[in-house]
């Protein structure tokens, strides 16, 4: 809970307004790869939400799988608005992440983590088997895009789904919420001897996380316009927010944003350069950054404050 | 007025029996002493009325009401608070933040109220420097905090367990002089464990006596130090 400087609230400012000003002169091009950005962004930072009370989560592919086909299941099959779809999955995420969180959240370290995988890989399994309802192996295709496929609307949607994670997780940040999830992590016996309901705050950590990340799911389909699983569940979708949240520096905001930026822009040039090489090189940034600077980027720029 | 009690408490675990049929009560504005040899069961003890582990059988109440199965945090609500013998600071928050805790979660303050309340009591612990990271604190200093932490729960009841462990005697000397000040203004019920006798002796006006998991002797100081079975729990089979 450190108070914010005025030059930072300044430069955050001149960000967003940069951020929101940006399909005034930027092509096709850059907002394509800007929107990616900002994906990975989102999820990145919904990631360390969770983190921040110590639980490691590798189910966000499933999350964001979820959203996605809540999302374009909504539209195709109920006939509901793209627009509100894209708040439905978010809605269906966190009333999933709410019930599977009664049953997994009293497990701890890596039984928290597998179960997260493990239900990842289930609800893959589970859209690709309901050949009727979800259109199976074959996925779905909407009828177009949202707001017609127009570049600017698409980016400015999806900034607006990264709005919302930034908002929560600085809210994370500055309420409450980070001292519960900070003991969590540090010390739960004794954080619940201080009157922590640990229970509740993984809950409700969990669930935002997961509602965030199903949202960008939502907003990720209907901005292409089609959904299979191998598309929306992929492995990627885990992967690279854990390794840009890893090298920006986890347990904040800014840290998974910064790696975001970094990883993303990195990734979309290394594609150029060698195809599929970008991804032996995030392999060999995660192994650099948990070797040696665990705190991450940020982490090293904010010097002493420890990161465990 | 009785403000903790337990009746016929057992911890099993699998075959040792760590507390077995221990039955006390503690009066408001009490200072109570809780000693026996290592391993007699004081830190388990502790760890079943702050709710840390739960019982085997028996039972435990707080101002007449049960509480043998509430989790942890709603007892430190209540007014159950507690140190730890293994000290664990918070290490992601810093000093206040640390002592913050207790006020935010289980007083149910804001933010800034607990704050405030916070930088009142490390005052009068005589911490300063409260943004400092909890790696940049003296053993002393860390043992203010967490006692300075379990104030912040606004507690009736507090279990000090060996936190004088590790001091010198001057530092020693005037944690109690803290302690006794503190529990004597509040009203407050309080345990503590400790091995130094000259910290019990001081600081408390009745102890009790653990040993392999029972309740073996209870009273003043001066009487129990002097029964017996105490003397023997202490230097073994041969005295």
């Amino acid at each position: 809970m450190k108070k914010a400087s005025l030059p930072g609230i300044l430069a955050a400012f001149v960000i967003a307004a940069l951020a929101v000003a940006l399909p005034s002169f930027a092509g096709a091009y850059p907002l394509q790869v800007a929107r990616n950005v900002i994906l990975y962004m989102a999820l990145a930072v919904s990631w360390d939400m969770l983190l921040r009370s110590g639980q490691i989560s590798f189910g966000i592919a499933g999350l964001f799988g979820f959203g996605a086909y809540a999302s374009v299941l909504a539209v195709l099959r109920g006939g509901m608005d793209p627009w509100l779809s894209i708040l439905f999955a978010a809605l269906l995420s966190g009333i999933l992440s709410f019930a599977i969180g009664l049953a997994i959240l009293r497990l701890r370290l890596m039984y928290f983590s597998i179960t997260t995988l493990a239900l990842a890989e289930i609800l893959r399994i589970i859209i690709h088997n309901l050949h009727d309802f979800s259109g199976g192996p074959e996925g779905v295709v909407l009828e177009g895009s949202i707001a017609g496929g127009n570049a600017s609307a698409l980016y400015l949607l999806s900034l607006a789904g990264l709005a919302v994670a930034i908002g929560t997780s600085l809210y994370f940040e500055k309420s409450k919420l980070h001292l519960a999830l900070t003991a969590i992590r540090n010390n739960e016996t004794s954080a619940r001897s201080s009157g922590v309901d640990i229970f509740r705050y993984l809950l409700i950590a969990f669930v935002a996380s997961s509602a965030i990340q199903g949202m960008m799911g939502g907003i990720y389909v209907q901005s292409y316009g089609f959904a299979t699983p191998e598309s929306v569940f992929d492995a990627n979708f885990t992967l690279l927010p854990l390794a840009m949240a890893l090298l920006g520096g986890i347990h904040s905001t800014i840290g998974p944003m910064l790696g975001a930026i970094l990883l993303g822009l990195a990734a979309e040039w290394l594609k150029l350069q060698i195809p599929y090489g970008h991804l032996v090189v995030y392999g060999i940034i995660i192994i650099i950054v948990i070797l040696f600077m665990p705190k991450g980027l940020y982490g090293l720029a904010r010097g002493g404050r420890k990161s465990s | 007025m009785t403000t903790l009690k337990t009746e016929g408490l057992t911890k099993r675990f699998q075959g040792l029996v760590a507390v077995n049929d221990v039955s006390f009560s503690m009066a408001a504005g009490e200072i109570l002493g809780i000693i026996g040899p290592n391993g007699a069961g004081k830190t388990t003890f502790i760890h079943l009325v702050s709710g840390i582990i739960l019982p085997t059988s028996g039972r435990v109440e707080f101002k007449g009401q049960d509480i043998t199965w509430m989790p942890a945090h709603r007892r430190a609500r209540l007014g159950i608070a507690r140190t730890y013998q293994l000290i664990h600071p918070l290490e992601n928050l810093n000093l206040i933040e640390n002592v913050m805790i207790g006020g935010v979660f289980a007083r149910g303050l804001s933010l800034s109220a607990a704050r405030r309340r916070s930088a009142e009591l490390c005052a009068a612990l005589g911490l300063e420097d409260l943004e400092r990271e909890t790696s940049r604190l003296t053993i002393l200093e860390v043992k203010k905090m967490e006692i300075a932490r379990a104030l912040a729960n606004e507690p009736e009841v507090l279990f000090l367990d060996e936190v004088m462990a590790g001091l010198n005697s001057d530092e020693t000397k005037h944690l109690i002089g803290v302690v006794k000040s503190i529990a004597k203004e509040r009203g407050m019920a309080v345990g503590v464990v400790e091995h130094v006798m000259g910290v019990i002796r001081e600081l408390t006006q009745r102890v009790i006596v653990l040993e392999a998991g029972e309740l073996i002797a209870e009273g003043p100081y001066e009487q129990v130090s002097k029964n017996p079975r105490v003397i023997e729990a202490y230097l073994g089979g041969a005295a």
